[in-house]
């Protein structure tokens, strides 16, 4: 306590005593350059051992006034960090190497502190800004991320404009609870909330009247982040690295930091993408003939009427492909993004501006996104910075109308039924027919129809780092910092009365309105000790604090007006609010130390509570550990062919608080003809809930050689989560069907595999490839409760069920002789490389390979083409009985399930861009021109049945892969072009 | 200085580490508010969400006893189990994951839930007196029995749990009989607190039923239509006299769930227009190909424009039982009650009564009295007949010829199509 009175005593005197004089030293100057010679700007030259420092301009030059005998490290992103001695030169060219190994990358290992990658005791992924956007850019932020994070199953719930991806770090890590990370930006806790538009009410997916449902393929809010403005990405995948993260950290922690402005002149950019959007893959409609019209029905007179039908339609030549010209639309895409980023030695800006605007597969879907960015950077003397990170977000997305349904209108579902003969088009009054083959005409609702989410949305950071003490041996910092994420998400979910479907509601539509104000703010103090030159020891302690308050209303009105989207010109109107609230707590210390900078000690402990445990006073107590030798630097391997190893190992505890609400024993309103009731809910309260608790220990070794040319990373982990968080199927003759429980124990454990290298280095081409393995196993150690078939649709269809002593994702289902395991839908493993070849310094050539292999989904998709009789191979004969395949797939259903459940791995050419860098620009005030084609999910190879193996019908949560008539998948084809003044 | 400081730093701890919060629930009520002390006005919300939760998934419970007791089917593409599961398609078999019996036995159960919250609620109150709450708990008790009934009829000897007031200890499973005893014992005891009871309640679907007397004309009612399925038939005459049965009154008389569309309000989901395509409910080929000539009740199944065909099922005629949307659907009617006597009077050899009753109804319905043997068989088939065609998807038929062992008479309409006896009990009761 003595220690920290000191640090606050130190703090006020700095605050009254602002600035110490440095005496006068030498200019030295320079310019930083690459290999090949080309600029580095922002590099960052720092006076050592003091921290005193510049950052090189837009043509690589730097100046900074040195005490003769000083060092002076100079620095970037991907560069070997190299040291040069002050003598007599003042001016130097510096060349700095590419760090393949990535060994000098600055890694976040605490709330407020961060260390360099060689001396981590964590396999922590990192993106670049060029992976992550310079490839061949992705539609939302969350596509981006897809297929490029070593030890996460990324996975698309649909291909539907606006983004929705399920990102599931090292495996299962929560049931019911939640399983996706939680996002930072710039210290800022993003929501990333799926808020349902009320889709349920047209598709009935859910049956029983609730107006929204996890079957409604809402986004994620997540997607609304720009990938343009992010700067880099850290990947914490578990607690054994989050564990400072808390409460919200069991499913890991992506930190992502957008750029910031550097001293130097200005540089402005302005980039403009034009591409296009087109459906990856059509199932292709069955071939039909008289007699398989006719078979349609086994009622003759409506055989004969369909023989009929098909006869005529064929003579007329009106047989259509409708599942081509639903899903067959070229969508338009453009993005456009200025950034201004510039600054003085004092305050650095960026300033980005941009819009994109894109077109969907099916007609009147798309996505627009405007973003406006200014981060401010500013020393407020020599020792206190600040710095303020803003965005405003606009987005619009047009969703279209897919997935399940139980009342025919989802566009897959009524395709499903519509054979090729069908006369769907609107005749010449604009009128269209209804389809008699199905509740819904398909391109009548494409055209009338809307499902529309738009966001608007404030993120702001604020960060303060102010120096409260520094001696020789001692450095002590405040750090805080906090910020937050308000956005409203209106949406709009308009039926008109003409639809088919609509004769009884005669129109519907469901206005939503949404408001999530989400805080947080963490304040530490961070003590340098520096004993000897030998030995570092970095303390922190803090506190830190989440709030989030969500209130979403949603207004069903049916029964409108014509023409009309305003809920009060409706004469029936329902109205649905729900709210959420919830303060977690935290407190944390935590212990750095670095001997000899070889070995690296971390230890921590973390305090937490949250309003949404059953005991809101409690705290819980969540530690870390973890330790890194690195064996070249302690001397125990010389340099020669290795230049660095280490061996690391890190254990961490984090936990995941319950769902709001799951305390509570609730009435729910059950109104009749005007008297007010209510009943009770069917969720049953837990008034002891407890978080969820996960450890992870994880431990490896980092190896690099042949001078950093070559080098590997490889990670084992072993990752517990007691106390799991399941909705407990109760007996549902208690009144009640579920109920939040602390339920069991589970575990995962996987390797991941590491290799980067630059196989190809000569004067004109230069090959740079990473390459990465990772597998994942879970198990079921505990369970208390009765296991069950969940998250799908019973054993008929085939079903994930927890179990004890089996994975946590395995799909059971009928198997002919009862009810067994079909698959499971953890990968066998996965591996991505990604690649970039530079020629003759100006053409890049870069692309991202994904392999997932194995790993099964629940195909639903290809039943309901098959129920609705229009499978493309339906009429095939390749089963044992005889009959068309169809006919005998559908002869399976309620004995057998294994077709359901099929293989769903996949090898994908996700991105793949040709980059072309001028040298020769044609105006002096252009700095830099950039040209590229690029290709985003153009190949895939894989024998999955349906539109695409990524896909989950019930969102982000627990029971991905479950496949039932998606939005398809698109593809994308861009051309890029980026002029620097 | 010093000290201060120290002071300051954990006085500035202690606040920032004492504001824990607790939000509550800000969605909903919740149980323990109303069960504490609760008002007259939060007892009558748990009558009105109970009579209102009955709905709850009732068109399910039709869809499942008209599908099997083949008097419709319900075509929705996108949901196939109808036309599968129910009807025994192929190798398909009823089981208890399956949303036909697991939500609609769930829904009943969460009104029998909602009945114990409203007598738990009622004991606890000080705002009512003894006589009140004895309205409350005979009303309470007198749904709680017709709930239990319902799921009984869709598991029968599989039974139903009977002890349902702690969910952490549920009591057992009871057989079917068993089960019927208790369904019969627990509409006794409602009308024991009937008896004393002073209440009105507001509940829409009752009409003249609303009080003391009324809910006990109400239980009698239901009480009656157990006995016969117990075949108890002098008990059930002895109900007939104590509820709203009237052999000359309209046969429409009775108790109904009502549908509004109002905020917090149902429709009546079974409701579909006619000549819809994709989600329909087609009358079952063998109602118009069995009905009489000239008997009104063919306007319960009107012909299609277009024939509805899917999964080699089809018909030419709609269910037009519920004309729409906000059509009441019987929890039980006078016409029954007249056909419950009927079944009395045959069953203990008052053919001369049991005919009056019958020709009761086929008059009401346009047909000329009954010409057929006077045999207790006879008369049994035409009181069946007349049930079905009566109580046409009310819930009934399947049930009807169950308990006279009659099912293998239902039309097979798919080779290898199966009439199940009785559903499974939903997976998370075993």
């Amino acid at each position: 306590m003595r220690h920290q009175l000191r640090l606050w005593t130190v703090l006020i005197c700095c605050i009254i005593l602002p600035g110490l004089a440095f005496s006068q030293n030498t200019i030295i100057s320079g310019t930083v350059t690459d290999r090949s010679g080309h600029p580095v700007a922002g590099a960052s030259i720092v006076i050592r051992p003091s921290t005193r420092g510049t950052f090189s301009d837009i043509e690589g030059k730097f100046r900074i006034a040195a005490a003769p005998g000083a060092t002076i490290a100079i620095g970037s992103v991907g560069f070997v960090t190299q040291t040069i001695l002050v003598g007599n030169t003042t001016e130097f060219n510096i060349r700095l190497e590419e760090d393949i190994s990535r060994l000098d990358e600055v890694v976040v290992t605490g709330l407020a502190t961060s260390i360099k990658r060689r001396n981590l005791s964590n396999a922590v992924a990192t993106l670049s800004a060029k992976e992550l956007a310079g490839i061949a850019p992705a539609q939302t932020f969350d596509a981006a991320l897809e297929g490029k994070i070593p030890g996460a199953y990324t996975n698309a719930n649909s291909g539907a404009p606006g983004g929705g991806i399920s990102v599931k770090l090292r495996g299962v890590t929560s049931v019911y609870g939640n399983t996706q990370p939680l996002y930072v930006l710039d210290g800022v806790f993003v929501d990333n909330t799926a808020t349902s538009a009320g889709i349920n009410v047209i598709t009935g997916a859910l049956p029983g009247g609730a107006p929204t449902s996890n079957q409604d393929n809402p986004s994620s809010r997540i997607a609304d982040l720009r990938p343009e403005d992010i700067e880099s990405i850290e990947i914490l995948k578990g607690a054994s690295a989050a564990a400072v993260y808390g409460s919200r950290a069991a499913a890991g922690v992506i930190i992502i930091t957008t750029k910031k402005g550097k001293e130097g002149n200005t540089k402005t950019s302005v980039s403009q993408d034009l591409g296009f959007v087109k459906v990856r893959k059509l199932l292709g409609v069955r071939t039909f003939n008289a007699d398989r019209a006719a078979s349609l029905s086994r009622d003759s007179a409506t055989s004969a009427g369909l023989r009929q039908a098909f006869t005529t339609a064929q003579s007329a030549g009106k047989i259509y492909d409708y599942e081509k010209e639903i899903y067959g639309n070229t969508g338009f895409a453009r993005n456009t993004v200025l950034s201004v980023s510039g600054g003085t030695a004092r305050t650095g800006v960026y300033f980005s501006a941009a819009q994109k605007d894109e077109g969907g597969i099916v007609k009147n879907t798309g996505y627009r996104n405007s973003s406006l960015r200014l981060n401010v950077d500013h020393h407020l003397t020599d020792n206190i910075r600040i710095g303020i990170s803003t965005n405003y977000i606009n987005s619009s997305a047009d969703r279209g109308i897919s997935g399940n349904d139980n009342h025919g209108v989802s566009l897959g579902i009524a395709l499903s039924s519509t054979p090729s003969f069908a006369e769907l088009h609107p005749n010449s009054l604009g009128v269209y027919p209804n389809n008699p083959f199905a509740a819904s005409n398909p391109l009548q609702t494409v055209a009338l129809m809307q499902n529309n989410e738009s966001v608007n949305r404030f993120i702001t950071g604020i960060s303060l780092d102010a120096q409260l003490q520094k001696s020789t041996r001692s450095f002590t910092r405040l750090v805080a910092r906090g910020g937050f994420d308000f956005y409203h998400l209106g949406t709009s979910v308009l039926f008109p009365a003409t639809l088919q479907f609509q004769a009884v509601n005669k129109g519907t539509s469901v206005q939503g309105a949404t408001r999530n104000l989400s805080t947080n703010y963490i304040l530490s103090l961070v003590n340098t000790l520096t004993p000897s030159d030998k030995l570092s020891l970095t303390t922190s302690a803090g506190l830190t604090q989440e709030t989030g308050d969500y209130n979403n209303l949603l207004n069903i009105a049916t029964q409108l007006i014509p023409g009309q989207s305003n809920v009060d010109q409706a004469s029936a109107l329902n109205a649905a609010q729900l709210r959420t609230k919830y303060q977690n707590e935290g407190i944390f210390i935590q212990e750095e130390a670095s001997i000899n900078d070889a070995i690296t000690v971390t230890g921590g402990l973390r305090l937490d509570r949250s309003s949404n445990n059953g005991d809101v006073a409690k705290y819980y107590i969540y530690p870390k550990g973890g330790l890194s030798l690195n064996l070249t630097k302690m001397g125990l391997v010389k340099e020669g062919f290795i230049n660095n190893i280490k061996l690391r190992a890190a254990y961490g505890q984090a936990n995941n608080v319950p769902a709001y609400g799951s305390k509570f024993t609730s009435l729910s309103i059950s109104n009749i003809t005007g008297n007010s009731g209510v009943i009770v809910t069917p969720q049953e309260g837990t008034g002891d809930i407890r978080p969820e608790r996960q450890a992870e220990f994880e431990t490896g070794v980092d190896l690099s050689v042949l001078k950093g040319r070559l080098s590997f990373v490889l990670t084992w982990y072993n990752k517990t989560i007691d106390d799991f968080l399941m909705q407990s199927a109760l007996p549902s003759s208690s009144g009640f069907t579920s109920k939040w429980v602390n339920a069991g124990n589970l575990r995962n454990r996987g390797v991941e595999l590491g290799l980067n290298a630059r196989p190809v280095q000569t004067r004109n081409i230069t090959w740079n490839t990473s390459v990465n393995f990772w597998l994942n196993r879970s198990l079921v150690t505990k369970l208390t409760i009765p296991s069950v078939p969940q998250g799908s649709f019973g054993y008929v269809l085939g079903s994930y069920q927890i179990q004890e002593g089996k994975s946590a994702t395995q799909i059971l289902g009928l198997n002919g002789t009862g009810v067994g395991k079909l698959g499971d839908a953890e990968p066998t493993f996965q591996m991505n490389t990604y690649n970039e070849i530079t020629f003759f310094d100006h053409l890049s050539l870069r692309f991202l390979l994904h392999w997932k292999q194995g790993g099964q989904n629940v195909n639903l998709t290809s039943l309901q083409n098959d129920f609705g009789g229009t499978s493309a191979d339906y009429d095939q004969v390749t089963n044992k009985l005889n009959v068309p395949d169809g006919v005998y797939r559908i002869m399976q259903v309620g004995s057998d399930a294994h077709m359901f459940v099929q293989n769903s791995g996949y090898l994908r050419l996700r991105e793949v861009g040709l980059y072309y860098s001028f040298t020769r620009l044609p105006v002096s005030y252009v700095k830099g021109l950039r040209v590229g084609v690029s290709l985003n999910n153009f190949l895939t190879i894989t024998k999955y049945k349906a539109y695409d193996p990524e896909v989950s019908n019930f969102g982000t949560g627990f029971s991905s892969g479950v496949d039932v008539d998606p939005y398809p998948a698109s593809k994308r084809g861009t051309f890029h072009i980026a002029i620097d003044f | 200085m010093n000290k201060n400081i120290f002071l300051y730093t954990c006085g500035l701890l202690c606040i920032l580490a004492s504001c824990k919060k607790d939000y509550g629930d800000l969605n909903h009520a919740t149980v323990d508010a109303f069960t504490k002390n609760a008002t007259t006005e939060q007892l009558n919300a748990l009558v009105s969400g109970t009579e209102s939760g009955m709905r709850n998934n009732l068109s399910l419970y039709l869809d499942d006893v008209g599908t099997i007791g083949r008097e419709m089917y319900h075509f929705i593409n996108a949901e196939p189990r109808y036309v599968t599961d129910l009807l025994g398609a192929n190798d398909a078999t009823l089981t208890g994951s399956n949303f036909y019996i697991t939500n609609t036995w769930a829904s009943r159960y969460q009104v029998v839930k909602n009945c114990n919250i409203l007598i738990d609620a009622a004991r606890h109150s000080n705002y009512i007196s003894q006589e009140q709450k004895n309205g409350y708990t005979g009303f309470a008790k007198t749904i709680k029995a017709y709930q239990l009934l319902m799921n009984l009829n869709l598991t029968d000897s599989n039974g139903i749990r009977v002890d349902v007031a702690d969910p952490d200890h549920l009591g057992p499973f009871v057989n079917y009989s068993d089960g019927l005893a208790a369904v019969a014992a627990l509409l006794d005891s409602a009308v024991t607190d009937l008896g004393n009871a002073s209440v009105v309640f507001p509940l829409p679907g009752f009409e003249n039923f609303t009080d003391a007397a009324g809910l006990t004309k109400f239980n009698r009612a239901l009480a009656a239509r157990v006995a016969v399925y117990r075949e108890k038939w002098v008990d059930a005459l002895t109900d007939l006299n104590g509820s709203f049965f009237d052999l000359n009154g309209a046969p429409s008389l009775g108790v109904y769930h009502v549908f509004g569309s109002g905020s917090g309000d149902q429709l009546n989901d079974f409701f579909i227009p006619q000549n819809q395509t994709g989600d329909v409910r087609i009358a079952h080929p063998s109602f118009a190909a069995d009905i009489t000539p000239g008997d009104d009740r063919i306007g319960k199944a009107t012909p299609r424009t277009a024939v509805a065909s899917l999964n080699g099922l089809s018909g030419d005629r709609d269910v037009w039982v519920y004309t729409s949307s906000t059509a009441p659907i019987p929890i039980i009617k006078n016409e029954e009650l007249i056909l419950l006597y009927a079944e009395c009077k045959i069953q203990l050899s008052g053919m001369p009564d049991a005919i009056v009753a019958l020709n009761r109804i086929r008059t009401a319905h346009n047909l000329s009295p009954y010409a057929g043997a006077i045999t207790p068989q006879a008369l049994l088939t035409e009181m069946l007949n007349q049930r079905r065609f009566s109580l046409y998807c009310e819930g009934h038929r399947w049930i009807d010829l169950r308990r006279y062992g009659r099912l293998n008479e239902l039309p097979i309409d798919r080779p290898g199509d199966d009439v199940w006896t009785k559903f499974p009990v939903p997976v998370s009761e075993q």
